[in-house]
């Protein structure tokens, strides 16, 4: 058939539809009145003629449907009717439809919205043109994860390369101070290059961005310019247009404002956009260094990340291959003259790494993508379970309209069009399911990512989770995929539509679909226990992770940031100020004690050093490290077992002294008294001959999911720079938020630090467990409603099976069954399916735990405890699903239900 | 259609076909028209004719037109189009051969091979 031609019957089946049924009776009408006339001629009586005509002409409905369907258009037309019909049977069952598209609402949202997440932090490139030919490059320890450059590093890449067609760098791990009008903040910002910029492609809101002159490498005096990111122009100026021009201070030093980048602008990082951007050559200045050329020039401080744009036509291989090749040579051309031995061994040993950085660097990357596959592949289960439950619902529905279907068949409907309709029915629940989804989602991941954002950065989400080919694409296969599983055991069995049995009433037994359905029941139980038990896991891994006490009740533990007013650190005699800080602390009402120190317990990230024995020499032991003031053991409830502990006299004008731990000293000293020796910190060549002066208890000071490492600690009084930026820990026996303020007033009553951040050490553990939680948070949820549906598929299926057998239960009853029996059979095959549901679903179970056995701590993936709950809790909804259905079973009147038929 | 069942594939087309040549007719028509010219021999289901020249219609063999009939009513004529003349030709070709091949193969006697 022609193009022209299909068109023409297209538009016609659409416009003309009424026209061309009509025509059609009349045509057909008058075959049989000529024939009837004929008849009538030959003698017979016009009724009977009319009769005659009629039989010989044959069924007439079959007839116009096949002309119908010779006309052309016809899928259209059908598609149109199968649509307006298929409206119209959900219309009438709207508690049916209602639970459906909730249902899929739920499943296909949470779907959407994790794979939007996902899409988000793993497969969506940055925003700027070309990304991918960007090439990340740095260099790094073997086995470390820390990849960087230094600044002569990457001067002599960018000189000797031939692949980019440019490369830039920058800093990017800085959270500063910056003061605006005299209010103080802790803000994340970006230290680049002059092309960083322009390499990727950054056009301004306003004013400029950060050029070549503003970062002169060479310069002593670094020109103090800032470029701030949209949002935080919005929050912290309003959005003003006069800002360029304003000054604000980084770390007590002034800055000019020279322009605003995009609101779409987030420069190299996926997860948010750097709030302020500086010269690269700035970044000393605000970290106190005297000599700005000498800093830069240092040629084993890897505090650079750097990436480059590929030329046409060069490829990632190439460009790896040719940086690879210079890489000995750079290393030999800067190494530097005045190493120890260790840190030339560390120089040498460096390895470059080249990756693409198409997508941006991303922390949240890093910590989530792994957990959210995990997610979606539950919530994944989860929606295969909705479809199994919509299933057996539609199947139900299926068999009570199985009259209506007969009727159809038996007017000349043909099958394969019967299981269009159904079809056409469950895709059309699918769609409706997957609108709600769609707004669903949008609050879902936006509410997730701000979630997850908020507890690492300080600003609010900066995750691009606007909908792409990718996220529509993945929901509309999900739906469609979604719609035709759940329809296809319905359609398939409209197929088979038997019209003799179907009329001739067949609600005698359980009968036809019964299997199917009880299939789908069992899958469903089997696909839940796999689902529970992987969510049990989860949450027994977070309860493990909470019943880790770090050796001090983490609730009832403080944790103040101290921050430096300005100039708040000139002129300052910091141990004495710490002695009368920790003294007023320590005397405030609800304080028991309280010490400071220059980590934040909780936190994910510990100080290693590598220590050895004073005049011993080798690899030396790897220990965390740890500097503190007294007051501090006191605080975190560590106990002094042997020698002593640090006094305030143990300052500068002394002989370094440390302590050790337990573990520590067992593993250095495994046969003698630890108490009297000396230790070297391996890279610091000024911290040696430390005088072990004490051991103390094991603790847990950072990561709860490490067990108690050996620690160093030494006192930050002997440190005289790492004395500022400390944390101050306050043990209170009153509600830890009682105290806040009393805490900030006396620390701003003494007019040279202020308190920034006060927290719990418990909300710094929470948020080192922010992946477990949001696991467990999830697949808790997941879990939740796959019960609910599981209930709800039961209760469906038993309901509907003690309907049908309604004339069953009556003669059982007339002839003697007491009701109890009753009760007792339906139960009986309710938990016959279940326990044949439990009984698939553990080995399934067993090695989907398997799969998910990294992410668990402290329990074995086959944890009976959570197995027995799973089991336990499905056979409950079960019983429960069962036994509303056999208590109606138990009330049936013998004389009604035998009445019934 | 299992009264069509035994009868060729196709040979309903080329018959209604073959009747429509004769001169423009109504369906009703078409029926008589295919008994009259089969001698009686050939007995059309008289529903499943309708669906066939909707086909004829759509492939463009068949042009329909609403005129009067003899008993004056209002009836659809079909009538051959250039494509449908084409298309009688060689389909009629085409089953010629084929019967003139078969009856050939089923006369042929046992000393002839």
């Amino acid at each position: 058939m022609s193009l022209a031609s299909s068109l023409r019957s297209v538009v016609s089946a659409l416009f003309l539809r009424s026209h061309h049924e009509n025509e059609m009776d009349e045509e057909l009408r008058a075959h049989v009145q000529n024939r009837a006339d004929d008849l009538e001629r030959c003698g017979l009586t016009p009724a009977e003629a009319e009769r005659r005509a009629r039989i010989e002409f044959g069924g007439h409905e079959k007839f116009k449907e096949e002309c119908r369907e010779e006309r052309g258009g016809f899928w259209l037309d059908t598609v149109w009717t199968d649509l307006r019909f298929g409206a119209r049977m959900l219309r009438k069952t709207p508690g049916f439809t209602a639970v459906a598209i909730l249902t899929l609402a739920l499943g296909i949202g949470a779907n959407t919205a994790i794979f939007s997440l996902l899409n988000a932090l793993a497969l969506r490139n940055l925003p700027v043109p070309h990304p991918e030919q960007l090439v990340r490059f740095g260099v790094r320890s073997p086995g470390d994860d820390y990849t960087g450059l230094s600044l002569p590093m990457f001067q002599e890449f960018s000189r000797t390369q031939k692949v980019f067609a440019s490369a830039f760098a920058w800093s990017g791990d800085g959270v500063v101070n910056v003061e605006i009008d005299g209010v103080l903040s802790r803000v994340d910002e970006f230290a680049v290059t002059g092309n960083f910029h322009s390499d990727l492609g950054a056009v301004p809101e306003m004013g400029r961005l950060i050029s070549p002159e503003d970062v002169k490498l060479d310069t002593a005096a670094p020109s103090q310019v800032v470029v701030l990111a949209y949002g935080f122009w919005q929050r912290h100026y309003g959005g003003s247009r006069d800002v360029i021009g304003k000054t604000l201070k980084i770390e007590n030093l002034p800055f000019t404002i020279i322009g605003v980048t995009r609101e779409q602008y987030r420069g190299v990082s996926a997860d948010a956009p750097p709030e302020i951007t500086i010269p690269l050559t700035a970044e000393p200045l605000i970290y106190g260094s005297s000599d700005v050329k000498k800093s830069l020039a240092r040629p084993d401080s890897l505090w650079l990340e750097a990436a480059g744009r590929l030329k046409p036509g060069v490829t990632m291989q190439q460009a790896r291959a040719q940086l690879r090749a210079l890489w000995p040579g750079i290393q030999q051309a800067i190494m530097p003259a005045d190493q120890t031995v260790a840190e030339h061994n560390r120089f040498v040993a460096l390895e470059l790494k080249v990756e693409s950085g198409a997508k941006g660097a991303s922390f949240l990357r890093h910590r989530f993508v792994k957990p959210l596959y995990v997610v979606l592949a539950i919530s994944g289960l989860v929606l295969l379970v909705a479809c199994v439950n919509l299933a057996s619902l539609l199947l139900a529905r299926a068999a009570s309209r199985s009259h209506e279907l007969s009727v159809r068949v038996a007017l000349g409907a043909s099958r394969g069009r019967l299981a269009r309709q159904m079809l056409t029915e469950s895709v059309m629940l699918s769609l409706g399911g997957t609108v709600a989804a769609f707004a669903l989602a949008d609050w879902g991941s936006l509410a997730l990512s701000d979630f997850i954002v908020g507890q690492i950065y300080t600003v609010p989400a900066g995750l691009n989770l606007s909908p792409d080919w990718r996220v529509l694409g993945f929901t509309a296969s999900v739906a469609i995929c979604t719609g035709v599983l759940f329809g296809l055991a319905p359609a398939w069995r409209a197929g088979k539509e038997d019209p003799h049995a179907a009329l001739q009433q067949s609600s005698r037994t359980l009968g036809g679909g019964g299997g199917l359905g009880k299939g789908l029941v069992v899958t469903q139980v089997a696909l839940s226990l796999v689902l529970l038990v992987d969510a049990g896991l989860f949450i027994r891994t977070l309860e493990k992770l909470h019943a880790v006490e770090p050796g001090f009740r983490a609730t009832s533990v403080l944790d103040v940031s101290l921050f430096p007013k300005p100039q708040g650190y000139k002129n300052l005699a910091r141990v004495s100020y710490y002695r009368e800080l920790t003294d007023r602390i320590a005397r405030l009402p609800g304080v028991e004690s309280a010490g400071i120190t220059h980590m934040h317990p909780g936190d994910l990230y510990e100080w290693t050093e590598r220590m050895c024995i004073t005049g011993t020499s080798g690899e030396g032991y790897t220990s965390d490290f740890v500097m503190l003031m007294p007051g501090a053991f006191e605080t975190l409830n560590v106990a002094l077992l042997r020698g002593r502990s640090f006094t305030w006299q143990d300052d500068e004008h002394v002989p370094r002294v440390a302590m050790v731990s337990k573990k520590f000293a067992e593993m250095v000293f495994p046969n003698g008294e630890a108490v009297g020796q000396h230790l070297d910190v391996l890279t610091r060549p000024k911290w040696q001959n430390l005088e072990i002066i004490g051991v103390v208890s094991d603790t847990i000071l950072y990561d709860v999911h490490k067990d108690r490492p050996p620690t160093v600690y030494v006192p930050s009084m002997q440190y005289g720079d790492y004395m500022g930026w400390s944390q101050l820990l306050v043990r209170t026996n009153v509600p830890p938020t009682s105290m806040a303020d009393p805490l900030r007033r006396t620390v701003e009553s003494l007019g040279h630090e202020c308190a920034m951040s006060i927290k719990t050490v418990r909300q710094n553990i929470d948020r080192t467990l922010l992946q477990e939680r949001i696991t467990a948070m999830l697949s808790a949820f997941f879990g939740a409603l796959t019960l609910l549906l599981a209930a709800i598929g039961l209760y469906g299926l038993m309901a509907h099976a003690v309907t049908r057998r309604t004339r069953e239960m009556g003669i059982r009853v007339a002839l003697g069954a007491s009701r109890g029996s009753v009760v007792k059979m339906i139960l009986r095959e309710t938990l016959a399916l279940v326990l044949g549901g439990v009984l698939i679903g553990l080995p399934c179970a067993l090695v989907a735990t398997r799969l998910i056995a990294h992410l668990l701590f402290g329990l074995s993936p086959y944890d009976p405890t959570t197995l027995l709950f799973v089991a336990g809790a499905l056979l409950s909804v079960g019983i429960l699903a069962g036994y509303m259905p056999a208590r109606k079973a138990m009330r049936v009147d013998p004389m009604v239900a035998l009445r019934y038929e | 259609m299992p009264s069509q069942a035994q009868i060729l594939p196709g040979t309903l087309d080329l018959l209604i076909l073959k009747a429509v040549s004769l001169g423009p007719l109504h369906g009703y028509g078409v029926l008589l028209r295919i008994e009259q010219i089969s001698g009686g021999a050939l007995l059309v289901e008289q529903g499943a004719l309708y669906p066939a020249l909707f086909r004829l219609v759509r492939q463009g063999l068949l042009k329909a037109s609403w005129g009067t009939s003899d008993n004056n009513r209002r009836a659809k004529f079909y009538e051959l189009t250039a494509a449908g003349r084409k298309r009688l030709r060689e389909e009629a070709d085409g089953w010629n051969r084929l019967a003139t091949a078969i009856a050939s193969a089923l006369n042929t006697q046992a000393e002839e091979v």
